[in-house]
């Protein structure tokens, strides 16, 4: 009787440990679910803005006229109902704070998305290009800070590339915080003040 | 008799729980690594297939579409891929 018990303590204990994986699979599913719903209203609402239509023309076309009253106020909740589930998207709404140099390396570090030798190689590169901004900044400007704008931007790419399918938080982060950490690496006084 | 069945449905799952990664996992992330860091440094490989170790930080790469190199860390502190 003991050892059927240990052995049921035992498989429980198994299981226990399997359960430990599935949330964040539910997280990457809620990701997924959530951003293809809020993906098709953005570019209609932008596309009406620019075209100088009124929102109302992306609505859905309105049911037939021929159709019965009841019916169509039968189908209005129908229509109303994806909207109430695209309002609250749950994970797209949580935008994290731009990060600066010094965070941006600390996320980097401490990401599972990426190997050792990869981790090394980013900041090799991320340390070449902050030497390309230190000497753009001492040898006195004589061409504008928009040339190192293109390595930036490469080199952002790469990282997003890297941890975009491992850690797809850390990319939407890195991704929103492109502009803010330009901004300081283009600013002369910004970027003495932090490298 | 009984202690030792209950010696070992107390071993078996408590090394299961307890194990770390599987080999093959290890060398999974091996792969993946070398492969993110040889693209990382621009050099065509495709994916890499095998790796085998030389010392710390320094493997020979085979990448797929044929080319190997050899992935170590230099004296500066930086990555290199070297081609064989």
């Amino acid at each position: 009787m003991r050892i059927i018990g240990i052995l049921f303590f035992a498989v429980a204990a198994g299981c226990a440990g399997g359960l430990k994986e599935a949330p964040p699979a539910k997280e990457e599913a809620s990701v997924a679910l959530a951003l293809p719903a809020a993906a098709p209203r953005e570019p209609a609402i932008a596309a009406a803005e620019v075209i100088g239509i009124e929102p109302v023309a992306a609505a859905p076309a309105p049911a037939p006229p021929s159709k019965a009253r009841a019916r169509v106020s039968a189908s209005a909740p129908a229509v109303e109902q994806p909207r109430k589930n695209e309002d609250p998207p749950p994970v797209a709404e949580r935008v994290e704070p731009p990060l600066d140099i010094a965070a941006l390396k600390a996320r980097l570090r401490d990401t599972h998305a990426i190997g050792i030798f990869t981790k090394l190689a980013l900041k090799n590169q991320v340390d070449d290009l902050l030497n390309q901004f230190r000497a753009h900044y001492q040898g006195g400007q004589k061409t504008s800070v928009a040339s190192l704008r293109q390595p930036y931007d490469m080199l952002v790419l790469k990282v997003l590339s890297l941890v975009q399918d491992s850690d797809p938080s850390l990319a939407r982060t890195i991704s929103g915080s492109r502009e803010a950490i330009w901004s300081i690496l283009a600013d002369p006084e910004k970027f003495n003040s932090v490298a | 008799m009984i202690t030792r069945a209950r010696a070992s449905a107390l071993i078996v799952p408590l090394a299961t729980l307890f194990a770390g990664p599987s080999p093959a996992a290890e060398d999974a992330t091996l792969l993946k690594d070398l492969t993110a860091v040889i693209i990382l440094l621009g050099m065509p490989c495709g994916q890499v297939i095998s790796a085998k170790r030389q010392a710390d930080n320094d493997h020979i790469a085979s990448c797929e579409n044929g080319n190997r190199y050899r992935v170590f860390v230099n004296a500066e502190g930086r990555v290199v891929a070297q081609k064989q």
